[in-house]
């Protein structure tokens, strides 16, 4: 036993993804696979949300389907072949704003060039007495795709009236003999779509208990009963079940960047279509964003976008630095639409012009490809003429007024 | 904020875990153990029950099936 100083350490990446569910992993392959130096951090064990689920049958090319763990860990492997380098820490703060990103668990900081978020989410639980002993394969279930066929024949309870459990409990109703559905509002009331509560009201198999929330779940090693309470009158109502699914609404885990990333009112990320965050450099995939479908497919989706779109954000930095900031003399950068004539036009007079003057660079940027590197510069990312002066933009000529004598005059001010 | 190290390779569980419980109550807050494990169930073990007291973990694998459980005690 030796005792030592503790000292926080420093390490450097170009990737950092946090998280590491579905998502997680693949983005940590495409990035690994780019021979991007990458780490993923993981709060406990890698596989995520999936592994709480016994049977993923609608992962395509599985046929035979594969339990959610079994599947996650073939995740793993394929990402330690691209030597990613995993940690299990909880992370407990990041500064996203700058160039140099910081990740930091309680031992270490990580710096990184690009960091993808993929935390995913949390089914909400009741808080009911004896929830906690019956969660996942116990009796306390989140997904009927997954379960339902475990019951059945048998008798279960849904918890919830929104969209999610209306729906489930019908189709729970193809395998149950019996579902009831406990709703904490009055009688009729549900939060449904009106599709599902019509198609609910006719369906014989579903039972309603209105105004009830759970007041606890009990049973001995698996859960056989779900104790009800009516709130209006207080009456406990025990319910005897072989299963209960809880539909009462999922939470992001995003806390960690409130304030700093874009987030929905229930606090889901806000991405476009490349999974870009508000801010540059940060990307978000799989169940933590705001997005229609929540599975495996459309994480995996997700993640490989992210670890693409990071790819091709660490070499549009890197070819920056190069091209713009490490330039020290005077500098002149021409963004033009190759599908305009008249930039056509003034790309053969601004070419004509510098052939005079060779001390002077010429960079050429194609914003109808992208204009990400114009805004990099502080451009609109419109066609336009740029002067710039070790490395900081000094004027900005727009096209429609440009002429050859006011490009040619302010080259001999930028070379003098 | 001192650092000590547990050295429970080869050990099974629930032999681990009991190790840590007793070395944590010898810590003072900030100091940090790193527990060595190499039965895949300690490394679930360990990392939850300390998780569970509201410590820091953090987990590494330093070779194929073999863990660093690193632990702080935070209060």
């Amino acid at each position: 036993m030796h005792e030592k100083m503790r000292e926080k350490k420093v390490e450097n990446y170009d990737v950092v993804v946090i998280g590491g569910g579905a998502a997680g992993m693949t983005a940590a392959i495409y990035a690994g696979r780019a021979r991007l130096k990458t780490i993923m951090i993981e709060k406990s064990l890698p596989g995520g949300l999936a592994t709480y689920t016994n049977e993923i049958e609608n992962y395509p090319g599985f046929p035979e389907g594969n339990t959610g763990l079994g599947l996650m860990q073939l995740f793993e492997r394929q990402a330690k072949k691209f030597n990613v380098k995993v940690k299990l820490a909880e992370v407990q703060g990041v500064e996203l704003e700058g160039e140099t990103k910081v990740v930091k668990t309680f031992r270490t900081d990580y710096h990184a060039k690009a960091v993808i978020i993929a935390t995913g989410g949390k089914p909400r639980l009741t808080g009911a007495k004896g929830e906690e002993k019956f969660l996942y394969d116990k009796g306390i279930s989140f997904c009927a795709t997954c379960d339902a066929a475990y019951y059945t024949g048998k008798e279960v309870m849904v918890i919830g009236s929104g969209d999610a459990a209306i729906e489930e409990a019908i189709f729970l109703t193809k395998f149950a003999s019996k579902v009831y559905i406990s709703v904490i509002h009055d009688v009729g009331i549900m939060d449904a779509n009106k599709v599902a509560q019509e198609q609910a009201r006719q369906n014989e198999k579903l039972h309603f208990i209105w105004n009830t929330v759970v007041e606890e779940f009990a049973g001995s090693e698996r859960l056989d009963t779900v104790i009800l309470k009516n709130v209006k009158t207080g009456e406990r109502i025990p319910v005897k079940v072989d299963g209960c699914f809880l539909f009462i609404g999922y939470l992001p885990n995003t806390d960690l960047f409130r304030g700093i990333i874009n987030m929905n009112e229930r606090g889901y990320i806000i991405t476009n279509e490349q999974m870009e965050t508000n801010i540059p450099g940060v990307f978000a995939a799989g169940d933590v964003r705001d997005k229609v479908l929540r599975q495996v497919a459309t994480a995996v989706g997700d993640g490989a976008i992210a670890g693409f779109m990071a790819e091709r954000y660490i070499a549009e930095s890197e070819y920056f630095a190069r091209e713009f900031r490490e330039v020290k003399g005077p500098q002149l950068v021409f963004c033009y639409d190759p599908t305009d004539a008249r930039c056509r036009e003034m790309m053969t007079v601004v070419e004509a012009i510098l052939q005079k003057h060779p001390e002077i660079k010429l960079s050429k940027i194609d914003v109808y490809k992208g204009k990400s590197m114009a805004l990099r510069l502080g451009l609109t990312g419109d066609p336009c003429l740029v002067l710039i002066h070790g490395g900081r933009v000094t004027e900005v000529l727009a096209l429609p007024g440009l002429t050859p004598e006011l490009i040619e005059a302010r080259i001999k001010q930028l070379a003098a | 904020m001192a650092e000590y190290t547990l050295d429970a390779l080869g050990e099974a569980c629930p032999v681990p875990l009991i190790r840590t419980e007793k070395k944590m109550q010898e810590l003072k807050a900030g100091d940090i153990l790193i527990v060595q494990v190499d039965h895949s169930c300690a490394m679930k073990n360990v990392p939850e029950w300390a998780r569970k007291q509201g410590y820091n973990v953090e987990l590494e694998e330093v070779e194929e099936g073999r863990w660093d459980i690193i632990i702080e005690k935070t209060k």
